[in-house]
């Protein structure tokens, strides 16, 4: 949820509420103060009522106006206490409930006891309510607008320096040669949060050098020891007079080494496409490349007796760097070729840049997605390190490739597309 | 035929002396920078061994100065970086062949002798092997003057037995000369095709000098 969001999810309901509050408090208010003025004015009605009785010691003329009615009724009660109170009347002619608000009070003319009232209608009072509530509503209406806009819009403004900073450490690269450069903002946090990120940056790129110097100073430690270890052996085994037990002793010594060297060379080769070390990308001639590898590896699937069947379309290209296209052409081809059986078949075509290798082999006892993680291998081929389809996936994903491996009709099918994008 | 080894670790320089004196090489030594380009500059050799990483220089610089003063001593790269730019480098510089460590010693020979083989234009392109003869230059191998009919790949395993005749070459070193370095595995498949060119050297007349031992490997050998 984007902070404005959530920012409004609570300011909005509360201000809401507050000018909801506010404006029913303002309403009574509003209504006592006006019927209060009503009240006074009553009260001055009958104050003019009984001055007008003293002076002339005569009943006064009533009188049914229809902002104001006057009336006496005769009482048996002479002394009360003079009330105010509210009706409603049901007006004939305007079809509506009219309000009153009346006076009694006690009035005694000659001796003769009369209840006096006098009523003022309070339409006009509820009118002036009404359009001052109206009034306040709009004004509510307007704010609530006003506020909405001008969050979009300040807000939008505000986080402007945030945006840029967040587009910049989208777009940080750490192979790629370019530096972060931020807009400098007077805001204090974003800053703030530009100076760690201009901090951050700097020490993630150090770091990283210096991990790839490590990656290349260890490669480099770990080949010196092996490449004497492997070259002792080799003249170890030149001796005349070894005998059997010696030899294998000497052979198992050897296998472990050349192991653990093509170990130590897949593992920086792994790390060195992790790293995006192999920035240069070239126009790969991926057509020629596929054919220069299968007629390379054709002696090697003949000792097997397998035979290759071709369909590479000619000329098409691939942007990607060439030892990896390589790398990945023919570890695919090797696999095809290791993994086979005796007198097995593969088939390689090269369809636009979807290049597709199936061939014969034994159903694979795990989910082949597997295979492409480190180190996953079947259990048949022991020799193999299980490192084959993870640099062919490493490869392609540096790439936006994508690579599929399926056991399908008793064949192992291997797809690598050549451009960015998903198979379909 | 001169060598010269330019590698600061003594143990591997060992190594790769010793096999070379066997295959007639004289072989010189040199451990650091300074005594490399003195060397390199008093004396002429046939090949140099150029290790890159060395105390006291990059060894791309000797490179630089071999090629200031037009010197024509064949020159392999040996690197434990693996690191792709040192090669492109180093064979933009002027540099014959790069070679990445681990090595196997009858790799390593091999490619000198390819080197000095085609240092030596007005030279002899034909190695010989009792009855066997073989034309590096039209890649023709003639046993009692009659052509063997040879796959790419049995002709490369032959030449690479020959270069390093009387030595036991270990499979996984044939597997990785013949199909590079991403080839891995069990290796049976070389005994195919050591089947094949022993037929085809039999068919021809020649005599069956190829020795397996034990499980380690091969040896080309007449004894």
């Amino acid at each position: 949820m984007k902070l404005l969001a959530k920012y409004n999810r609570v300011n909005i309901p509360i201000t809401i509420a507050i000018l909801l509050f506010s404006s029913l408090g303002y309403y009574f208010i509003l209504h006592y103060v006006l019927v209060h003025q009503l009240d006074k004015d009553l009260e001055i009605e009958k104050q003019e009522i009984l001055h007008q009785v003293k002076e002339s010691n005569a009943l006064p003329e009533t009188s049914d106006y229809k902002d104001q009615q006057i009336k006496f009724t005769v009482s048996k009660v002479g002394n009360f206490k003079s009330n105010f109170q509210t009706e409603d009347v049901y007006n004939i002619i305007e079809k509506e409930g009219e309000s009153y608000r009346r006076l009694d009070f006690p009035l005694t003319v000659n001796g003769n006891n009369f209840v006096a009232t006098v009523r003022k209608s309070q339409q006009e009072t509820e009118d002036i309510v009404q359009l001052i509530l109206l009034i306040t509503f709009s004004v509510i209406a307007f704010l609530l607008v006003i506020l909405f806009i001008a969050n979009r819009v300040l807000l939008g403004k505000l986080w402007k320096p945030f945006n840029n900073t967040l587009d910049q450490l989208t777009q940080f690269n750490l192979s790629g040669k370019n530096r972060i450069e931020l807009e400098p903002t007077d805001i204090d946090e974003f800053a703030e949060l530009n100076k760690t990120v201009i901090i951050m940056t700097k020490k993630v790129s150090n770091d990283y050098e210096s991990l790839k110097t490590f990656t290349e100073n260890a490669s480099h430690e770990i080949q010196t020891p092996l490449a004497i270890i492997k070259s002792k052996i080799e003249l170890l085994s030149q001796s005349e007079n070894l005998d059997e037990v010696q030899m294998n002793i000497l052979q198992s010594l050897n296998e472990a080494t050349t192991r653990l060297s093509r170990l130590n060379q897949s593992l920086l080769l792994l790390t060195k496409i992790e790293n995006a070390q192999f920035v240069q990308t070239e126009h790969v001639n991926i057509s020629s490349l596929i054919l220069k590898y299968i007629e390379f590896f054709e002696e090697l699937a003949a000792t097997k007796n397998i035979t290759i069947t071709r369909n590479i379309e000619a000329e098409q290209f691939a942007e990607m760097n060439e030892t990896l296209a390589e790398t990945l052409v023919s570890n695919i081809i090797i696999n095809a070729i290791k993994h086979n059986i005796s007198g097995g078949h593969i088939e390689i075509s090269l369809e636009g840049k979807l290049l597709t290798v199936s061939n014969t082999g034994s159903e694979p006892k795990r989910p082949t997605l597997e295979f492409f993680e480190r180190f996953k291998k079947d259990a048949a081929s022991g020799d193999s390190l299980g490192l084959g389809l993870s640099i062919v996936k490493k490869i392609c994903e540096n790439y936006g490739f994508s690579v599929f491996y399926k056991y399908i009709d008793e064949k192992h099918v291997v797809m690598v597309r050549f451009i960015p994008g998903l198979i379909n | 035929m001169k060598i010269l080894i330019i590698e600061d670790e003594i143990a591997l320089c060992e190594s790769m002396s010793t096999y070379l004196i066997t295959q007639d090489y004289s072989c010189d030594i040199a451990t650091d920078f300074a005594a490399a380009l003195n060397k390199t500059e008093y004396n002429d050799y046939d090949c140099i061994l150029l290790d890159i990483t060395l105390p006291g220089g990059n060894g791309l610089k000797i490179l630089e100065h071999l090629k200031e003063d037009k010197k024509t001593d064949g020159i392999l790269i040996i690197s434990a970086k693996n690191s792709l730019d040192d090669k492109i480098e180093g064979l933009n510089l002027g540099a014959d062949d790069y070679l990445s460590k681990p090595f196997h010693l009858s790799e390593l020979n091999a490619r000198i002798g390819a080197i000095i083989r085609r240092k030596n234009f007005e030279g002899n392109n034909l190695i010989e092997f009792k009855n066997l003869i073989i034309d590096t230059r039209s890649k023709v191998a003639t046993v009692n003057k009659s052509p063997l009919e040879l796959t790419k790949k049995e002709y490369e395993l032959l030449l690479y037995f020959v270069a390093n005749k009387k030595r036991l070459i270990s499979k996984d070193a044939i597997a990785e000369h013949l199909w590079g370095n991403d080839i891995g595995g069990n290796f049976d498949f070389i005994y195919t095709h050591i089947k094949n060119l022993r037929k085809k050297l039999m068919d021809a007349g020649d005599a069956d000098y190829i020795k397996s031992v034990y499980g380690m490997g091969y040896k080309f050998t007449d004894q």
